[in-house]
């Protein structure tokens, strides 16, 4: 069938309005509220009295933000957090996939799918399972803890006592740490897997011929190799690891748990925001944190740099 | 130092037997070529011998030591990989030295033997750069001088030069051939192209279907094949394999080359194979009758491809160029050369 030539779109715009519907999007929901934040970040404002209260600032929403003890104490909260769960997912991602690349054939598929499964789970189902697993009296982890304590020796080094893991501000890090590790170490294994597939068989062999046992050429073999998707895997952690919302969020109620002890930093600008009703300070944080978040890749970048020349 | 010796190897996967009773012994300073086509299982063996690759039974002797069960670094054997396989992320010093670093050898040492082995290949200004820097002959040097670093008792080359483009695979090859004779290192070097078998080897090994068709020198193997796999194997163009004419209703021209064939051997042959050289045009009049198929003028020689009425294959001739008479369509007279006709019985085993 012929199309009427008036109601042809001309060659020039045609590119455009295919490929408008992802512009459309990112600008209504990428650009425009980052542009937003920005222009908040220098406004106070009340939102509820309407677009016309906000007033100029300058920079006294970062000023606020900076002296503010509550949002330091975020930071190191999600520092903490993202060292202790970000760093283990690696270190043991790592040699996981290592051990399944080389072990697994026809089981692997079913095993990187049994790891890779929380990644896809729900939070709000991880939070639940979690919160039962670390209940005080009845939960899993606690009654495996007391039964260790029989054991002669080991039983030393356990706790007596139930642990109360989501009420006690120094247990309460701990137990984001360990759900967010097991989260994310199936997604890790993932990527290594993939990298682990791109190195040549034939580098083992002669590494083989070398004189190099399997821990040496894990170690000067597969471990150099895997640089750039180290860089790319400690990458996303950090990013996600400086971010990390849903998993505290869920387990402590939306409030940061007692003593903010499980408050990460967008937990805080998003109390910020929408419990204290203060959008520029808010505002001014989630540019503040972006700026941490912008060094630390940058570290990152700085410290996984392929040797020799460009890659 | 440098002797290889292998008493009944076999090779099975599964239910599979891919080398079916191998032996052989590679003698001293040797340079041992195993070719074949692809499948015949000559790299496996040369897998096995690196220790890559179990021996499924038989003996492994390297210098009357049992090897079977060592491990691939304690055997004394260096391997040249047809990919290189060097290693991306170390320099080339790096990668040669990388058997002394596992060996334990202190760097000042490690330096030294790096050094001298990069003098050998003249690969000193290249020894602080990356694989990724080098071209494809450089990096096949490199790997070469990984292998020597270690002053292995044997060298194992898995068709090391088949990632070359053509003027630089001669240059290796003379590279390769200069190199054992300055190392006298014991070397086994497998390959499917038989310009590098002939000219590389000390003896070559002819390998079909996991077992070996024939050992000995290379001319040995050009001149007396031992069986018809061999003569079709070694040898460009194919050798011709003529078949006895039937007792009666053969053709003419059949039954005269035939006659002309065996007039030197024994007449109780199935076929006879003729090197494409020593079938000769004659003059007009002389001669058995045949058709020019195919030819193809290589500026030194031209190759005939020819049907003679009642031999099923076309024959080869190999004959000096710019003669006349020599176009698809036209026809020839032939004089075969019987002094060099090959005998080979009803099972392709040559008539002694």
């Amino acid at each position: 069938m012929m199309i009427p030539t008036a109601r042809r779109i001309s060659p020039t715009w045609a590119p455009y309005l295919f490929i408008s519907p992802f512009l459309i999007l990112f600008a209504v929901f990428g650009v425009f509220p980052l542009a937003f934040s920005l222009y908040l970040a220098f406004q106070t404002w009340e939102p509820t009295s309407g677009l016309a209260a906000m007033q100029y600032v300058g920079v006294d929403n970062f000023a606020f933000a900076l002296r503010d003890e509550w949002f330091w104490k975020s930071l190191k909260n999600t520092a903490w957090l993202a060292v202790a769960s970000g760093l283990p997912q690696h270190l043991v991602a790592i040699p996981l996939a290592y051990f399944i690349h080389s072990s697994f054939t026809r089981l692997r598929n079913g095993v990187v799918g049994a790891y890779f499964m929380p990644y896809i789970t729900s939070t709000v189902a991880i939070a639940i399972l979690f919160s039962s697993l670390f209940s005080t009296d009845y939960g899993l982890i606690n009654i495996g803890l007391q039964a260790m304590c029989q054991v002669p020796v080991l039983g030393w080094f356990m706790p007596q006592d139930p642990t109360d893991w989501l009420g006690q501000p120094e247990n309460i890090k701990p137990a984001i740490a360990i759900i967010v590790f097991w989260r994310y170490v199936g997604f890790n294994v993932v990527l290594y897997l993939a990298a682990l597939q791109t190195i040549p068989k034939d580098i083992y062999e002669a590494a083989t011929m070398d004189g190099a046992s399997r821990m040496q050429q894990f170690w000067h073999i597969t471990l150099p190799s895997l640089k750039p998707m180290i860089f790319f895997g400690v990458t996303l952690s950090v990013i996600g690891g400086l971010q990390l919302f849903e998993e505290p969020f869920i387990l402590t109620g939306g409030r940061g748990g007692s003593d903010q002890a499980g408050m990460t930093t967008a937990i805080y600008l998003y109390r910020m925001a929408f419990d204290f009703n203060d959008f520029g300070a808010a505002s001014a944080m989630s540019w503040l944190l972006f700026i941490v978040v912008a060094i630390l890749t940058w570290l990152t970048n700085r410290a996984f740099r392929p040797r020799g020349p460009s890659a | 130092m440098g002797q290889v010796t292998l008493r009944g190897i076999r090779k099975s996967y599964a239910t599979v037997d891919v080398i079916k009773g191998i032996d052989l012994a590679v003698q001293e300073g040797e340079f041992m070529v195993f070719v074949g086509p692809s499948g015949c299982g000559k790299s496996t063996l040369l897998r096995m011998i690196a220790g890559l690759e179990t021996i499924t039974a038989g003996d492994l002797l390297i210098d009357g030591i049992r090897a079977n069960d060592q491990r691939p670094a304690d055997r004394g054997a260096a391997m040249v990989f047809q990919s290189y396989a060097l290693y991306p992320h170390m320099t080339v010093a790096e990668n040669m030295g990388f058997a002394l670093k596992m060996a334990g050898v202190a760097r000042k040492q490690r330096d030294e033997q790096v050094g001298r082995a990069a003098e050998v290949l003249r690969l000193g200004e290249l020894l602080g750069r990356y694989p990724k820097e080098l071209s494809g002959g450089q990096r096949q040097r490199v790997a070469i001088g990984r292998a020597i670093v270690r002053k292995p008792k044997v060298f194992l080359f898995d068709e090391p030069l088949s990632n070359l483009d053509a003027a630089l695979r001669v240059n290796m090859r003379i590279e390769l051939s200069r190199l054992h004779k300055e190392l006298g290192t014991t070397m086994i070097y497998v390959t499917h192209d038989q310009v590098e078998a002939m000219t590389l080897g000390d003896r070559i090994a002819v390998f079909n279907q996991g077992h070996v068709e024939q050992l000995g020198a290379p001319l040995e193997l050009y001149n007396r094949p031992a069986n018809v796999f061999v003569a079709g194997f070694i040898g460009a163009p194919r050798i011709n394999l003529i078949e006895r004419p039937p007792v009666s209703g053969a053709a003419i021209a059949h039954q005269a080359l035939w006659t002309a064939l065996t007039s030197q051997t024994s007449t109780d042959a199935a076929r006879i194979g003729l090197r494409p050289e020593h079938l000769h045009l004659a003059p007009t009049g002389e001669g058995i009758a045949a058709t020019i198929a195919l030819a193809e003028h290589l500026g030194d020689v031209s190759i005939l491809h020819l049907r003679v009425d009642g031999v099923s294959d076309l024959l080869h001739a190999k004959v000096g160029a710019n003669l006349p008479r020599c176009e698809a369509g036209q026809s020839v007279r032939l004089l075969p050369d019987a002094n060099w006709a090959l005998p080979y019985d009803a099972n392709g085993r040559l008539i002694e």
